[in-house]
């Protein structure tokens, strides 16, 4: 390598050159501290290129058809479909506040996307005022033999599931079970709770989450812990 | 942050996948052309990456989903112009694969606290440097020293190959990596002061 031929560096540093050019350089970073200072901060930005994925270089659409985009256009219609409030004209002016982040303790709710309100993600805490995920299933039910009423819904999430009912005809102390039963026939329990004077009168609502995803969520299931059948809705 | 003359949306920084969408005719249609933008831009790298991450095709066409939508619900965040749009997806898709990585990993009770927490928060990957910030300095090299470090480390060519991929000859693809890599540290260099926070 000429004295100083600093070109050659980037080539280096990239691991690009062939056997005979990198011995060269090699003999020459052996004496000159310049140059390896020089070679140091271009190793620094081949670590920076190392933060980027190679595939971030691929252009254009997935090969082998556009199922991909219709399923994934079909999931954003029905997250707007499911919004309770009317596509808002998207405001002009935008601030940070609009992508307004709650985090209190477990609950994260995050609101207010490009054409309606969307809620992202809840916890144990059911908020009473947000949408439930795209892709919900409800279902409402009545059990004839207790007169309990059931509106179900059951939300998707990561390989799991948010269940949230809302229950009337329940008595004042009992102690309710949330049970969910698979398509494989296990039966999980989602949680459990005490009915207060407050919810006997106006209904009760709890939610609980089961390690089932959507998709293979059988049925809901109301059960006193003493076993009492109370009502069951089938999603 | 914006003002009324200003465009709602602009995703990307000058880059050859540049979206921009203005804000003055908002429509129900606006969130489907979006996505298809998106899709048909960013699809294949997108698809690619997950599917690397996951070794599972199904599995990485519902993470590329999922990516999409979050820059639908997310769309605001691409206003920030921190990165590039595909910085930015590739990002909430590896953060995705990470999650879902968790979510097997831990007790059903504790899964609550990982539902969709807003992609690009802090990760602490994200300590100097992430791919949105390199990504995004990429864009603002040339594109003749964008090609040639795409080549060479990228692609992995030595600089034989990526002389007759460029068309070019390769004394010019030698220097041009050590000018790109020069250029490439002097956007590092400019933006530092935003990197750190």
């Amino acid at each position: 390598m000429n004295e100083h031929d600093r070109t050659q560096l980037g080539a280096y540093a990239l691991g690009a050159l062939e056997p005979g050019e990198v011995a060269e350089v090699d003999e020459h970073l052996a004496t000159c501290a310049e140059c390896r200072a020089e070679l140091a901060e271009l190793e620094e930005m081949k670590d920076f290129l190392g933060e980027v994925p190679p595939e971030a270089f691929l252009e254009g659409p997935p090969e082998g058809g556009d199922l991909l985009l219709q399923r994934t256009l079909r999931e954003v219609r029905e997250v707007r479909e499911a919004s309770a409030e009317p596509p808002m004209p998207v405001p002009v002016k935008r601030s940070r506040s609009r992508w307004l982040m709650v985090a209190a303790a477990a609950l994260v709710v995050v609101g207010g996307a490009l054409g309606g309100g969307v809620a992202l993600g809840r916890s144990t805490a059911p908020p009473q005022a947000t949408e439930p995920a795209a892709g919900y299933k409800e279902v409402t039910a009545i059990d004839t033999t207790t007169g309990a009423k059931m509106a179900t819904t059951v939300e998707p999430r990561t390989g799991w599931s948010w269940v949230q009912v809302q229950v009337t005809g329940l008595k004042a102390g009992d102690q309710c079970q949330l049970l969910v039963t698979d398509s494989a026939g296990k039966t999980w329990t989602a949680g459990s709770w005490v009915v207060s004077e407050k919810a006997a009168k106006n209904g009760s609502t709890f939610g609980g989450g089961v390690l089932v995803p959507l998709d293979k969520v059988h049925s809901v299931e109301i059960r006193t812990l003493q076993g009492r059948h109370v009502v069951t809705a089938t999603i | 942050m914006a003002t009324a003359t200003e465009p709602l949306l602009v995703l990307a920084p000058a880059n050859p996948g540049i979206v921009r969408l203005v804000g003055d005719t908002p429509g129900p249609d606006d969130a489907e052309t979006l996505i298809r933008t998106l899709y048909a831009e960013h699809g294949r790298s997108l698809l690619a990456y997950a599917t690397r991450l996951t070794g599972d095709r199904a599995a990485a066409e519902d993470v590329v989903q999922e990516t999409l939508v979050r820059a639908w619900k997310h769309a605001g965040d691409l206003t920030t112009g921190r990165g590039s749009v595909r910085g930015w997806l590739l990002t909430v898709a590896r953060n995705i694969v990470t999650d879902r990585a968790r979510a097997r990993a831990v007790r059903p009770a504790e899964v609550a606290d990982v539902v969709d927490r807003p992609p690009v928060q802090s990760d602490h990957s994200e300590s100097v440097v992430n791919t949105m910030v390199v990504m995004d300095a990429l864009d603002k090299v040339s594109p003749e020293h964008r090609d040639v470090l795409v080549q060479l480390y990228y692609r992995g060519r030595s600089v034989a190959e990526a002389a007759k991929e460029l068309g070019v000859p390769p004394g010019t693809v030698k220097s041009r990596s050590y000018y790109a890599l020069r250029a490439l540290r002097a956007v590092m260099a400019g933006t530092e002061a935003e990197v750190s926070r």
